[in-house]
């Protein structure tokens, strides 16, 4: 059994951590309005497969695959991969992005699903 | 940057209260892997992870442990993971020490927030004696640019017969720069009852055929007290299919 002082110490240490974890949070940014764009997969191709986007803004992605097998889009650029499933659709949160061209795939049929984020 | 602070504010409080926890149980070494707070639907992984210490106490050095693991998402939130864990310990061989389970929760779509968030629950048995233990961990993840600071912080519950019931808390942070997909250099470090390790890691992605990858960690993690081993070596495996 710990004493009363080895208690006290595991109390006082997970305050800290928790106050910190509240402080880590604190310390990130303001949700702001987020504008909603949608990509829709259809014969395992991405419809646009050229998506431009605002610069300095964070987007929502809805992307909706219209076929019947699941597609994973993909993007080490953008720092993002989403599976959805067949006939769903999904939400990919993207950005705030510096300008420039940003390609995405579908890892599941990547000779064929391809595509690019134009941030401009 | 302020979150960097804050860890290196964690570390060195923290190392005040280890000296009220001097004696090192046995073989003991917190260090583990930095979880993500990500969960993908239909994924299915095999994962095999081993960690080899050496120390100048030759009781805690050339010891290897292994972890195998299989697991698989439930849903497009929920992952589970079933391992085995063995250990080796010097001039003996690898023997099965416990069995876990490990369930990771994504509890906040990845970019919504300005942190990512997530859940990790797992509960271990010992095979041969009366311990189990019990945790559970917030997980944390935010992107800098090029940049992840990924925090684990969390609480244990151990209890069993042949062990004093008693709570302890973990944490593990990792910084990494996304260089390529096939490698980012980091630095990660470690903390709990008796850990204070930290040292860099290299991790990366190989691509197979379809949705087949390979992921990889390797480390090498070195102490900041007298109850972490001198060195230890991890190494990752992941085949995810």
């Amino acid at each position: 059994m710990r004493s009363p002082q080895q208690v006290a110490t595991i109390s006082s240490r997970i305050s800290r951590v928790t106050a910190m974890l509240m402080l880590f949070l604190i310390a990130t940014d303001v949700v702001a309005q987020t504008p909603e764009f949608e990509i829709e997969i259809r014969e395992h191709l991405f419809y646009p497969s050229e998506l431009r986007i605002p610069a300095g803004q964070k987007i929502k992605l809805i992307i909706r695959n219209l076929d019947a097998t699941p597609e994973e889009f993909e993007s080490y650029e953008l720092n993002r991969e989403k599976v959805i499933v067949g006939n769903s659709q999904g939400i990919v949160f993207i950005g705030p992005l510096k300008a420039g061209e940003y390609p995405f795939f579908g890892e599941f049929n990547p000779k064929t699903a391809q595509g690019k984020v134009i941030v401009e | 940057m302020r979150a960097t602070i804050l860890v290196l504010q964690f570390v060195g409080l923290s190392g005040m209260s280890t000296m009220l926890f001097a004696d090192n149980p046995v073989h003991h070494n917190g260090v583990s892997k930095v979880y993500e707070p990500y969960v993908l639907p239909l994924e299915r992984e095999l994962e095999l992870r081993t960690y080899y210490q050496t120390d100048d106490d030759p009781n805690e050095s050339d010891i290897l442990r292994q972890r195998i693991g299989y697991g698989a998402s439930i849903n497009e939130k929920v992952f589970a993971e079933l391992y085995l864990n063995a250990m080796k310990l010097p001039g003996g061989s690898l023997r099965l020490e416990s069995y876990e389970l490990e369930g990771r929760i994504q509890l906040t779509e990845q970019g919504e927030y300005p942190a990512d968030w997530g859940l990790l629950i797992e509960l271990e048995r010992e095979r041969s004696e009366s311990i189990s233990e019990l945790a559970t961990a917030i997980l944390v993840s935010r992107q800098w640019g090029d940049w992840i600071g990924t925090l684990n912080v969390g609480v244990e519950y151990e209890f069993g017969s042949d062990v004093d019931n008693e709570f302890e808390t973990f944490l593990s942070a990792q910084w990494r720069l996304r260089y390529r997909e096939s490698l980012e250099p980091g630095v990660e470090f470690y903390a709990d009852e008796y850990t204070r390790g930290v040292g860099p890691v290299l991790t990366g992605l190989i691509r197979g055929q379809g949705n087949r990858k390979w992921h990889w960690e390797t480390g090498v993690i070195l102490p900041l007290n007298a109850t972490t081993p001198d060195v230890t070596y991890r190494l990752l495996v992941e085949f995810e299919f």
